[in-house]
């Protein structure tokens, strides 16, 4: 399925990058190019052939391993894309342990403490971190922490390999304001899955079997209510793919986000074409490992 | 019977119970007395909503946080549950009293294996290790008949049938040997062969253990075989209590006489056997198959072969004009299915002959066919648009099929037909009981005067008194309308009161097509026979 799905996706993008407004001769030789070096230009870079000639020539390249080369750099943009990838995982991964860590728990009080002060409490964070776009918590987060505070720097990437804690601090305001928004996501989903199962008759008969509450939840509710968040959070590395390009601007990451924008910015239609593929695999893979972790956690689904 | 020196296990003393509600409190139960001895079955019978399963709730010290308890106790051998704290009552559950409930679908975690759940009892309240609980937990299911305790400690509840979901639910009621078990229609959710299986595996235990338990049930016959005495409640009140014989025989008050009368009895018929086996019948059902699944998309590719599920197996059956067809058979027999190929709502394969007419496949079915076929389901809750007024409902098959003039009148004659107040054509479905949404949904089919109504156990979801009426109702349509019924349920008490002739299903194939008082003679097929004796009777006789 997932081939298919990749597949797909690699029509849809080759064909954007068709229907974008830009000539990549155009692009290469300047608008005071002569005609002929243009055309030899295309013909050298077979931009003259049909287009399914074309983007057969290009997948053929890509399943390969060669995503082609930048117009902008005349570099192969694919060692470029995946190192920025590299980056933006990290931020990413990051920011889903740090979601899971808070959200999940959140949820839980929320569900167990439904109709009290706590869960109230929960849902007003997790509105507030609903509606405000990462943007706006970016640019507050900056102000406060690094501005007034001084406690983190602004901006800016430091590998970690080069010097660790200086990478860290740069890595944690970006994290923070990634997972907000994954926070408030997916603690509602656990707390309404988790209240929608404590509501279910095994529930009941486990309490009524003299299981105390603490275990039933441990034992019986959680693992039932936790498995649809598996879905919710592979469905968020979508919005992460989205929001990292946002964030990643805004904290000057040299991430795939930030790639891409340099890419389109410049109208490097390899660069673009990588940068989108890229993040569409990651995308589907991502989705296709929750499947099959779901269908191993809940055994009464099969995929043929 | 009862022995007075005794004390007894369970007993509750003018035990009340409310819900706190927006309007104002509501009084489920009000002064319950029972009690039960050890060895003895109590039945507890009533309709929905009349406060059976709070009382269990109450017993077992589960309710919802709006609940009041103005006065009364509930003792179990001396104790006052009333005055136990939630950590004391957590280890009474399970231990000193524990219960079995309806549907072991749904009271079993689908996540969990059976032996996870089975021993998690044994170890929490008999301080077996996870070792010892395995091992005992198998001894369980032994004792509970399962065939390879073993192989079914394993198996998580999907892979296991209703049935074995039930035993293994049994298993864990009798597992720390309490005093008392309260079963909350344990069999109502299964089929009828295997609900008897699960009754007659009680009525053992029960006696072997001397278990006290209370039975609760919306089925009197079901009660009269199981239980030693009766408690009647009705709207949060116990009206009439009793040994088994003496309600039977000698109720005294009118609702226990109405509940009595509205069980189903076979060998009361309510139809006359006059119609005649036509050689023109008005449908002829010839070999439809109706086949569930759609090749995946990667299989039709590679062309690799995928088995598809059969919902009926060349199905041959008619019904004449007038007639009263009967189909019964376990859930999964693929009487509903047949059902739906005729309406339209499957595919299917074979053919259908109606009055003369030949339908091969689905396009066939015209607008003419679907006035003269109609269908009512199960659930009126389901099949009414809860956001359409009973006026709007009603009029859509008057526009569909008939004239639109007159509309309003047209309505309130239909619901008169069904005996509902004109008025009720300006309510919502929400606004009406259950039984009388079925009946809005009856008058619905009846709309477009169809020639045949597929009655899809239109009666399972309703309490016995209300299905009495229903039943009286469809039968008095019948007689002014000569429509024909295909009428399809689980409850052959009820089928061979009113059905001409009875189909009977199984696992997709028809096994046989027999006149109702034919039924339960010797030459039936071996189905028929087991699903007959199955059927509990025992309110007949004490009649």
């Amino acid at each position: 399925m997932i081939v298919y799905t990749l597949f797909i996706v690699s029509l849809i993008v080759f064909a954007i990058t068709q229907i974008l407004p830009a000539d990549a001769a155009v692009m290469m030789l300047g608008e005071n190019a002569t005609q002929e070096a243009l055309d030899a230009l295309r013909q050298t870079m077979g931009l003259d052939a049909p287009i399914w000639q074309q983007y057969f020539s290009w997948l053929w390249h890509v399943v390969q391993g060669d995503l082609g080369t930048s117009l902008r750099t005349g570099q192969p943009v694919g060692p470029v894309m995946f190192e920025a990838l590299g980056r933006s995982l990290l931020l990413a991964v990051l920011s889903i342990g740090l979601m899971l860590v808070l959200a999940i728990p959140l949820g839980i009080i929320a569900a167990v403490r439904r109709g009290k002060i706590a869960d109230m409490l929960v849902s007003l964070v997790s509105y507030a971190g609903v509606a405000l776009p990462e943007f706006v918590t970016a640019t507050i987060a900056v102000l406060v922490f690094a501005d007034w505070m001084k406690w983190l720097p602004p901006t800016g990437y430091v590998p970690l390999t080069e010097n660790f804690t200086a990478g860290l601090a740069h890595l944690v305001l970006p994290v923070c304001v990634i997972s907000v928004i994954l926070i408030a996501h997916v603690s509602r989903m656990v707390r309404s899955e988790l209240v929608d199962v404590l509501h279910t008759d095994y529930i009941r008969a486990a309490r009524l079997k003299g299981i105390p509450r603490r275990e039933v939840l441990r034992r019986h509710a959680l693992r039932n209510a936790l498995l649809p968040t598996i879905t919710i959070v592979a469905l968020d590395v979508g919005y992460l793919l989205g929001g990292v390009i946002v964030v990643e601007e805004i904290f000057a990451i040299p991430g795939i986000g930030r790639q891409l924008i340099v890419a389109i910015q410049a109208r490097d239609l390899p660069a673009i074409q990588a940068g989108v593929l890229i993040m569409a695999a990651t995308y589907s893979i991502v989705n296709f490992i929750a499947d099959i972790l779901y269908a191993w956690l809940d055994k009464r689904i099969q995929y043929d | 019977m009862t022995n007075i020196e005794n004390r007894p296990v369970l007993a509750v003393e003018n035990y009340s119970l409310d819900y706190e509600t927006a309007n104002g409190p509501y009084h489920a139960l009000k002064n319950i007395n029972l009690s039960i001895n050890r060895g003895e079955i109590l039945g507890l019978v009533g309709e929905s909503g009349s406060g059976k399963t709070s009382l269990a709730w109450s017993i077992m010290r589960y309710l919802p946080q709006n609940a009041g308890e103005p006065g009364g106790r509930i003792l179990l051998g001396g104790d006052n549950l009333l005055e136990k704290s939630e950590r004391e009552m957590e280890t009474f559950r399970g231990r000193r009293i524990s219960m079995v409930f309806q549907d072991p679908s749904t009271s079993l975690n689908p996540t969990l294996s059976l032996g996870t759940q089975l021993t998690e009892v044994l170890i929490r309240h008999r301080g077996l290790t996870r070792q010892q609980a395995w091992k005992e937990g198998e001894a369980l299911l032994d004792r509970v008949g399962l065939k390879t305790p073993g192989q079914m400690m394993l198996r998580m509840p999907h892979e296991a049938s209703g049935g074995e979901k039930q035993r293994v639910v049994i298993a864990s009621a009798f597992a720390c040997n309490p005093e008392c078990i309260i079963f909350d229609e344990p069999t109502t959710a299964l089929d009828v062969i295997t609900s008897r299986q699960i009754l007659d595996l009680f009525v053992e235990l029960q006696a072997e253990t001397g278990v006290a338990s209370l039975y609760i049930s919306h089925d009197l016959a079901l009660v009269a075989r199981t239980a030693g005495r009766v408690a009647v409640i009705k709207r949060g009140d116990i009206v009439e209590q009793g040994t088994v014989r003496d309600i039977f025989t000698n109720p005294q008050q009118d609702y226990t006489k109405e509940l009595i009368a509205a069980v189903p009895d076979p060998s009361h018929r309510l139809v006359k056997d006059d119609v005649a086996i036509t050689e023109t019948p008005l449908v002829k059902v010839e070999k439809v198959s109706v086949h569930f699944g759609r090749k995946p998309f990667l299989a039709a590719l590679t062309g690799k072969k995928t088995e598809r599920v059969t919902g009926n197996n060349a199905i041959s059956l008619s019904v004449n004009p007038g007639e009263i067809l009967g189909i019964v058979g376990e859930s999964g027999s693929g009487k509903s299915t047949l059902a739906k190929a005729m309406t339209g709502l499957n595919r299917f394969e074979g053919k259908i002959w109606f009055d003369g007419r030949e339908i091969k496949s689905l396009s066939d079915m015209d607008n003419a066919y679907r006035k003269d076929v109609q269908i009512i389901f199960q659930h009126p809750d389901a099949s009414l648009n809860p956001r359409q007024k009973i006026s709007e409902i009603l009029s859509r098959p008057l526009k569909l099929f008939g004239d639109a003039t007159d509309l309003e009148k047209k309505v309130g004659d239909m619901l008169e037909q069904v005996r509902l107040p004109r008025t009720h054509a300006n309510r919502y479905p929400h606004q009406l009981s259950g039984g009388e949404k079925q009946r809005v949904a009856i008058a619905r089919a009846f709309a477009s005067k169809p020639k045949l109504v597929i009655c899809d156990e239109i009666t399972s979801a309703l309490d016995v008194s209300v299905q009495a009426s229903v039943v009286e109702l469809l039968l008095e349509l019948q007689k002014a309308s000569g429509t024909a019924y295909l009428f399809i349920t689980h409850d052959l008490n009820l089928i061979r009161q009113i059905a001409h002739r009875i189909a009977v299903m199984y696992r997709g194939d028809l096994i046989e097509v027999v006149k109702a008082e034919e039924i339960d003679s010797p030459d039936r097929a071996d189905y028929t026979r087991r699903l007959i004796e199955a059927v509990p009777r025992a309110a007949a006789n004490y009649q």
